[in-house]
């Protein structure tokens, strides 16, 4: 059992990470020149009116105080005020965290769905024809940029066939589902793209293994060496790789966010950074952080549990 | 194995289908895609066309601008007189109800007056300080009281800012519930905000003119990228879209489906001068920089040539512009000329593009190439919209392409931020000319509009004559809408005119 010893520190090694991010996002935000305040009120704003809403929004107080005030806020569960939106960051926060987590979701999904088959026919025909169209798709689908993938997506499927809408994000689960379809497989297909390579590797070594090779001589037949010894060996690098893959998957939310308009923390973010709203793009980077952090997390425990042989 | 995901697949896509046939548009409402989400509902603390747009929706104002955008119209005010020295107002409510049901009274245009005067949150206070008292006399009477005379008070007051809302509403409610779920008092109430998606209208049956209207919504859906806004229109997923970038008007024209819409507006680009750099404070250098410019170049390539050659900073359509104005023809050699004149050699000047805005870079590569003919090198400095903003404020830039749109019907607001000397340092282009400056400020206060009007005509040639700035293009608002929308229309200072908008069914 100690071996899930770490299920209990690892939490708390979330607390450096945070204040970590605070601190770089809290200067790195107030590097890039620009006011928040002159964006809000715009080229027409005189002298006086922008000196308001510096000192309304605090603003105008030397750094090393703003910082401590957030963190003050923060220690009392808030996260300041937006000053584009006028409403506390957190509230703004959370009416966005729903969208981008089910993307997020369903693209893996997806992305497990194209890779675990893609992969398993081309390990299993090594070599051969199979083989390689697999291993040449992959590599293309690494190559395209997302934002060109998206918009052709969307005028074959949306435009041409009119099966899917070109953008925005249902109301119930399953319009959330259908609005979802073409901005996750968007996502998917370069994500699959890196998770096949790599489980296609995996694959092929744990087919030449030992266990493989014994199981076989035992009788076996290949199909259930396959499913009993060769996936969970493999899966266990791929599960890494995700979750490694999961702060460029958040990236990539930003994009396809933006291109298919689903309300999410990406457009969030994106606006937020050009209205110079510091409050929201700190919070938007704090909650990206934990999601990250306990997404490699719940990665270590699933390693963990499918091959004994691994401590933490 | 194969056959087993085909078959999930095969259901995958099938329920689908059924989902998407079972959703059904609502009929009546009418679905825009704009580029942006709504900030806030609270008139006052915004300045943000994109939230003007929608309040023109849910709130009525005293006063109104007609659709031309030239003319005054009474709104919840019916009638107004003024007293002769033009200090004291006297409004007369019309008999009209909040989407509440309780009656609209003067209490509560007062109460609206004074607060974008006095609220801390107001980015407006400047604009309103004019306003000495503002009292209800009796429900229906309302008595404004004026520090000086303002010629163009009346027309403030049908700025979106100065929208009417419910005193006891916010009472109660409070700012922060108010500028999510506000008490209209326009065509329209806000149904429900799902931030940074969609802002969704329904009709307001207590609305004054409640009649008028036709649609029994309006959805405000937040597309950011042009291409997929186009895109949706284009498939018949929204009923219109704003903001069509002037590479895509050709395009949809001739789609069958789609009507678009190029309306009028106040809308003029323009090249900022810093008149306190080097050479550029003599008066000859700066018309050497409009004779080196091919403004129908720019109207060419850049809009398509959608937009018009600009003549005045009051751009055409706008109360008083000069349609005669001067205008200094394309002559790189005469630009030469006055340059050798000055005595000015290898002049070079730093121009601040607003990186990322596509129609900003084209202007300035076209630009910097047509100073080259005329001798003059060109330093492209690409910069964040948000940083040029505080360069330009500091004076640190020579050139930099920025554009107006009108707020208000009186030419006084662009007039006095443009060539008022006042804190803005003209615009950021620290021009200086005390006779244009007087005559500002004595047009502000003459109530004679044959005489201002005059004052106008004048101001416009003695900038002009100073090269205060160089007119490029006027453009107009590019909108889309499917052919089954009638009456989709905005006019110059942006109001779009959705109580007269019907949605007919579609074929």
């Amino acid at each position: 059992m100690h071996r899930y010893k770490f299920v209990f520190y690892r939490p708390l090694q979330l607390l450096p990470v945070l204040f970590g991010i605070s601190v770089i996002t809290f200067i790195l935000v107030r590097m890039i020149p620009g006011d928040p305040a002159r964006v809000l009120l715009g080229t027409r704003a005189t002298p006086t009116a922008i000196a308001r809403i510096r000192e309304q929004y605090g603003l105008d107080e030397p750094l090393w105080r703003q910082y401590f005030y957030f963190l003050e806020n923060l220690a009392h569960g808030e996260m300041g005020k937006s000053t584009l939106y006028k409403i506390d960051v957190l509230k703004l926060v959370m009416t966005r965290i729903e969208p981008t987590l089910m993307l997020v979701l369903v693209s893996v999904i997806l992305s497990i769905l194209i890779a675990v088959p893609l992969s398993t026919i081309a390990a299993r025909r090594q070599g051969r024809i199979a083989d390689h169209a697999v291993r040449i798709v992959s590599t293309m689908g690494i190559g395209f940029p997302p934002f060109w993938l998206a918009l052709m997506l969307i005028i074959f499927f949306s435009v041409r066939l009119d099966l899917f809408p070109v953008s925005g994000y249902g109301r119930d689960p399953l319009d959330k589902l259908w609005h979802l379809a073409l901005p996750s497989l968007t996502i998917a297909l370069s994500l699959s793209a890196v998770l096949t390579r790599s489980l296609r590797g995996a694959m092929v070594q744990a087919l030449q293994s030992d266990v493989a090779t014994a199981a076989r001589a035992r009788g076996m037949p290949e199909g259930i060496v396959f499913w009993r010894h060769v996936l969970p060996n493999s899966l266990v690098p791929t599960i890494n790789l995700l979750a490694i893959n999961i702060g460029w998957l958040i990236g990539g939310t930003v994009v396809v966010e933006s291109v298919f308009a689903i309300p999410g923390m990406g457009q969030l973010l994106i606006r937020a950074i050009f209205s110079r709203d510091y409050m929201v793009v700190q919070g938007v980077a704090m909650v990206f952080a934990c999601a990250t952090v306990l997404i490699n997390f719940m990665a270590d425990v699933i390693t963990v549990t499918l091959d004994p042989r691994i401590k933490l | 194995m194969l056959k087993k995901w085909m078959k999930i697949g095969m259901v995958t896509v099938m329920t689908s289908l059924s989902i998407g046939a079972s959703i059904a548009e609502a009929a009546g409402v009418l679905t825009i895609g704009r580029r942006e989400d709504s900030s806030t509902f609270d008139p006052i603390k915004t300045a943000q066309n994109i939230d003007f747009w929608v309040f023109a929706n849910v709130y009525d104002v005293l006063i109104r601008v007609d659709k031309s955008g030239t003319k005054l119209e009474p709104g919840l005010a019916e009638s107004w007189e003024v007293s002769d020295d033009g200090l004291t107002y006297t409004f007369t409510m019309r008999d009209a109800k909040f989407s509440d049901g309780s009656a609209i009274t003067a209490e509560d245009a007062a109460f609206s007056l004074l607060r974008i005067r006095d609220d801390e949150g107001s980015l407006w206070s400047d604009s309103y300080s004019v306003i000495d008292t503002a009292e209800a006399t009796d429900p229906k009477t309302l008595v404004i009281k004026l520090k000086g005379p303002s010629a163009p008070f009346l027309s403030t007051l049908a700025m979106p800012g100065a929208s009417i809302i419910s005193k006891a509403g916010m009472e109660s409610l409070g700012a922060e519930t108010y500028a999510e779920s506000p008490i209209a008092s326009g065509a329209f109430t806000v149904k429900e905000w799902r931030r940074g998606d969609r802002v969704i209208l329904e009709k307001n049956p207590n609305f004054w003119q409640a009649d008028r209207v036709s649609l029994d919504g309006v959805e405000w859906i937040s597309i950011p990228d042009d291409n997929t806004r186009m895109l949706d229109v284009q498939a018949g997923q929204i009923d219109a879209a704003i903001f069509v970038p002037f590479s895509r008007v050709e395009e949809l024209q001739k789609d069958e489906n789609l009507e678009v819409h190029l309306d009028t507006s106040t809308r003029e680009d323009h090249l900022l001068i810093n008149h306190e750099h080097g050479e550029l404070g003599k008066k000859e250098v700066r018309e050497a920089l409009d004779y080196a410019i091919d403004k129908k170049a720019v109207v060419d390539t850049v809009t398509f040539g959608l937009g018009e050659i600009a003549n005045s900073y009051i751009p055409k359509g706008a109360l008083y512009h000069k349609d005669d104005n001067l205008e200094r023809p394309y002559d790189p050699e005469k630009a030469k000329q006055l340059l050798a004149d000055a005595g000015v050699e290898n002049l070079t000047l730093d121009y601040l593009v607003n990186a990322g805005n596509e129609v900003d870079e084209q202007i300035a590569v076209l630009l910097q190439q047509q100073l080259q003919q005329a001798g003059i090198t060109v330093n492209l400095q690409k910069m964040d919209p948000s940083q040029t903003w505080d360069m330009l404020v500091d004076g640190d830039y020579d050139l930099s392409v920025m554009y107006w749109t009108n707020d208000i019907l009186d030419p006084d607001q662009k007039t006095t931020f443009v060539l008022g000397h006042d804190a803005n340092m003209n615009y950021m282009t620290r021009y200086k000319n005390d006779e244009v400056k007087a005559l500002v400020a004595e047009a502000r206060l003459e109530m004679d509009p044959a005489k201002r009007e005059q004052m106008y005509m004048d101001i416009q040639t003695m900038a002009k004559d100073d090269v205060h700035w160089i007119d490029l293009y006027y453009s107009p608002y590019i909108n889309v809408s499917r052919k089954n929308i009638e009456g989709f229309y905005q006019n110059p200072l942006g109001r779009f005119f959705l109580e007269d908008t019907v949605k007919n069914e579609a074929e």
